[in-house]
């Protein structure tokens, strides 16, 4: 029989292995936008062998009170009765199609776990590639979708989180008060988090920089992810406070655009100094972008509630989509 | 490679990659899980908390009492906790008991025993008979029943559908109606069409007129929802007085009460359908394809079986009790008859009445009136109501329409926010002691109160019927405001012609 310490190693095993490989946690909630967020993973080299794929949508634990003291999984038993399929799985399918064309060089394996007030509880299946790439269709329950996803990424490190979000130009207060599903994922994720809001691929990307070492290996991070893409467009911009910081922001691109030259062999199509509010300067040129990319804030997340912090204001008022490099 | 027949990677999802850490990791792991996303949700439960501190260490008001302040501050705690939600809502409820014990010095036996009122035993009764009425698989049925009567027109179809799921709401509930006809609706747009874009508006009608004519209907009945069995029981503990026969008035019975709400829902009905229609216009005109093969299905399951029969005839009983009898035994008491003839006839499993009804309700609804009790003993209530009533009076708002628009606009408010069972348990004692101070009758505005809190047309949370049916998936929350505030204005227009013409004349 195996011991603890049999089951502790194979787990650490398997945990330096996901490390290896190129992991992208896609939130599934049924909206077109998360769906383009999907073909968008597809494009960054999805179907490379080094890449999985999670598929997750978590459905909320209802506390019944809404619901008048009458479980919904009452009427979810209901709609299971009848043969309809419970709306998680229905949008999970749809991505699964997007992803798998031909299933017949896939394996996959199912698991399950109940889950107290729901009649179908966690459930989780893995599609396994001979060449390596596997797809993960999760059906999770939590409080909520933020929590839920969060908790995810305790259950495998990721490289990068995609989360489609509907609303843009919302004010800081708003988004104190009650914030969007995207924005907790944003504040609060420890890797990488693309918000995907009015996809269009195949417009590049807009890396920002400010001078900071942080900012620059996120940059180099983004070359790297960027690199992915069958046609790589990467540009960098820097926002000058004022007139007289010009040449040094110009400095910084440059210095960018020669550390990706030199160590990653990658160009850069294009650079840009702006000057001016960095927030608004950087939602500006980056629109007619397929995505805006910064480093994340050096802050503590703590730092973060408690001030503002231009990724997070990038997030909130761009009209397109953001990646926050962490 | 197996222990106890988990798999290793079973392991892994419930560990996660943090549980393998070992020695000195697992110590700089607990600095990692200290995370502040926990403070963070949580934030409305500290605030509310802070709130409450500040309440208290203020200088009581002249003209209220020390504890009427305490009851006041746990009001407040609590509102913003029912309309935050930061811990499951049943946690309220426990802090209620706890508060009253600590803050308030009550005897713990006399809390424990103010839990439990016949509104309380009458809605845990309704919640197992709701149970027990969806497992009864009569929906099929039903759905043909509606079909056949109205045709394959969809316009005819949706008045069909809110028509019967409204008349058995207003009798079972609407949360049970709305988990039975659920599927139904949900057959009818995938039968028309796979592609839920090509019938995102049909949906919206079919579905909406499950939800909003249970909620239209959930008024018509004290067993239509919870709130109603509330506002029953205060009445009682504000106004009964065994001594003074004037006061038996306020005892509402079954009959009393539908006298009262029944119309309202009967001239609701057909607004709803045009509402919808209006609002919404479905891609489909016609459901012949759908209906028949719903009818296909149904023939399948043959004719009804005797155990159905017997599940029809409790209900009727059960009716027929509430209509009769209650008055001298109580609603609650009927309740709990019909949910023990369910489980004696076997037509209903304990264990699926136990996972089906969440028992947090029936605990946070006692807690609740407690409080709302404490509210009047303490004179909170009254404080409150004069306040409210100083602030309407340059209005002119103090008495008469303007009184009854005001208190319908402020419950439909607080109710969009919360649940409305919540809603009524926490205005319906300032509302009832507003009457008093206004020389209204509090009957009529305990009805207003009652009413105006099925009025949460605008968000998914706003009543049972709108949860259940977003459950289904096909609606998206900006549909629900689309259509919500149209609904809001009918109903709170028809609910005033009927408190202005029709009450009076039922109230002498």
């Amino acid at each position: 029989m195996e011991t603890n310490d049999d089951i502790r190693r194979e787990l650490e095993e398997q945990h330096e292995a996901r490390l290896q490989r190129f992991r992208i946690l896609v939130c599934i909630d049924g909206d077109d936008e998360c769906y383009r967020g999907l073909k968008y993973a597809l494009r960054m080299g999805g179907t490379r062998a080094d890449c999985d794929i999670i598929l997750l949508y978590v459905r909320p634990i209802d506390q019944g009170l809404a619901s008048g003291g009458l479980q919904v999984r009452v009427a979810r038993e209901n709609l299971l009765n009848w043969g309809i399929e419970l709306p998680g799985i229905r949008y999970l399918k749809k991505g699964l199609s997007m992803l798998i064309e031909d299933d017949s060089d896939w394996v996959s394996e199912t698991a399950h776990s109940d889950v107290q007030g729901d009649p179908l509880g966690d459930n989780k299946i893995e599609y396994r590639h001979p060449s390596g790439r596997t797809i993960v269709l999760k059906l999770k329950t939590a409080p909520d979708a933020a929590s839920g996803i969060l908790d995810q990424y305790e259950l495998g490190p990721y490289n990068l989180i995609i989360v489609g979000s509907g609303s843009s130009g919302r004010s800081r207060l708003m988004s104190a008060l009650a914030p969007s599903t995207a924005e907790k994922i944003a504040l609060h994720a420890p890797c990488s988090v693309f918000v995907a809001r009015e996809l269009v691929a195949g417009h590049g990307h807009l890396v920002c920089v400010d001078g900071t070492p942080k900012a620059m290996d996120a940059a180099k991070e983004e070359a790297i992810i960027a690199a992915r893409f069958p046609d790589p467009k990467l540009s960098a911009i820097c926002v000058a406070p004022d007139d007289s910081m010009v040449a040094e922001a110009e400095g910084i691109v440059g210095t960018l655009d020669k550390a990706l030259k030199d160590e990653l062999n990658f160009d850069l199509k294009a650079t840009y100094v702006r000057v001016g509010d960095p927030v608004e300067q950087i939602v500006e040129a980056g629109k007619d972008y397929s995505a805006i990319v910064l480093g994340g804030s050096t802050k503590s997340t703590l730092q973060r509630m408690v001030s503002s912090s231009i990724p997070l204001d990038v997030v909130r008022k761009a009209p397109n989509s953001v990646m926050i490099i962490r | 490679m197996s222990i106890n027949g988990i798999s290793p990677k079973v392991l892994t999802q419930h560990i996660g990659a943090v549980g393998v850490r070992t020695g000195i990791r697992r110590f700089v792991n607990i600095g990692r899980q200290l995370n502040f996303y926990y403070f963070w949700e949580k934030r409305w439960f500290f605030i509310a908390l802070l709130v409450g501190a500040a309440l208290l260490n203020m200088d009581t008001p002249e003209s209220l009492s020390r504890e009427g302040l305490i009851v006041l501050t746990m009001s407040v705690v609590a509102t913003i906790l029912f309309v935050t939600e930061p811990v499951p809502l049943p946690t309220v409820a426990l802090m209620i008991v706890v508060g009253q014990v600590l803050l308030l010095g009550l005897e713990s036996t006399a809390v424990a025993k103010s839990l439990m009122t016949d509104s309380v035993l009458f809605i845990m009764g309704s919640l197992m008979l709701a149970v027990a009425v969806v497992k009864q698989k009569l929906d099929k049925r039903i759905a043909w029943l509606i079909v056949r009567m109205t045709g394959t027109k969809t316009s005819n179809i949706c008045f069909g559908i809110s028509a019967v799921s409204g008349i058995l709401a207003s009798f079972v509930g609407e949360h049970t109606v709305a988990a039975m006809m659920l599927p139904v609706g949900i057959t009818l747009i995938t039968l028309t069409s796979d592609d839920p874009k090509k019938v995102r508006n049909l949906a919206a009608v079919l579905l909406f007129s499950i939800s909003y004519g249970c909620s239209v209907a959930g008024i018509g009945t004290p067993s239509g929802g919870a709130r109603n069995a509330i506002m029953i029981g205060y009445w009682k503990e504000f106004f009964y007085d065994p001594g003074n026969p004037d006061t038996y008035k306020f005892l509402i019975d079954y009959v009393t009460w539908m006298a009262y709400a029944y119309p309202m829902f009967l001239l609701q009905l057909p607004l709803v359908t045009v509402i919808l229609l209006v609002t919404f216009r479905p891609e489909y005109r016609d459901l012949r394809r759908a209906v028949v093969k719903l009818r296909t299905e149904v023939e399948v399951q043959g004719p009804l079986k005797p155990s159905d029969w017997v599940a029809i005839l409790i209900f009727a009983l059960i009716l027929a009790g509430w209509i009769t009898i209650s008055a001298d035994i109580g609603m609650g008491t009927i309740a709990i008859i019909g949910a023990i003839g369910f489980l004696v006839a076997g037509l209903v499993r304990w264990e699926d009445v136990n996972s089906g009804v969440n028992w947090g309700v029936v605990l946070l609804y006692g807690a609740a009136i407690s409080l709302g009790v404490q509210m009047k003993n303490t004179g909170a209530a009254e404080w409150v109501a004069s306040n409210f009533m100083s602030l309407l009076t340059p209005m002119g708002m103090d008495h008469g329409i303007g009184l009854w628009a005001a208190v319908s606009v402020l419950t439909t408010a607080v109710t969009n926010t919360m649940s409305n069972g919540a809603a009524v348990a926490v205005l319906g004692p300032i509302v009832l002691k507003l009457a008093t101070v206004a020389g209204e009758s509090p009957i009529i505005l305990g009805f207003i109160t009652a009413v105006s809190s099925a009025f949460a047309y605008l968000t998914v949370v706003g009543t049972p019927a709108c949860t259940i049916v977003y459950a289904s998936g096909y609606l998206k929350t900006t549909d629900f405001l689309k259509v919500g505030w149209k609904m809001c204005i009918m109903s709170i227009i028809v609910m005033l012609t009927a408190a202005y013409l029709y009450w009076p004349l039922i109230g002498n």
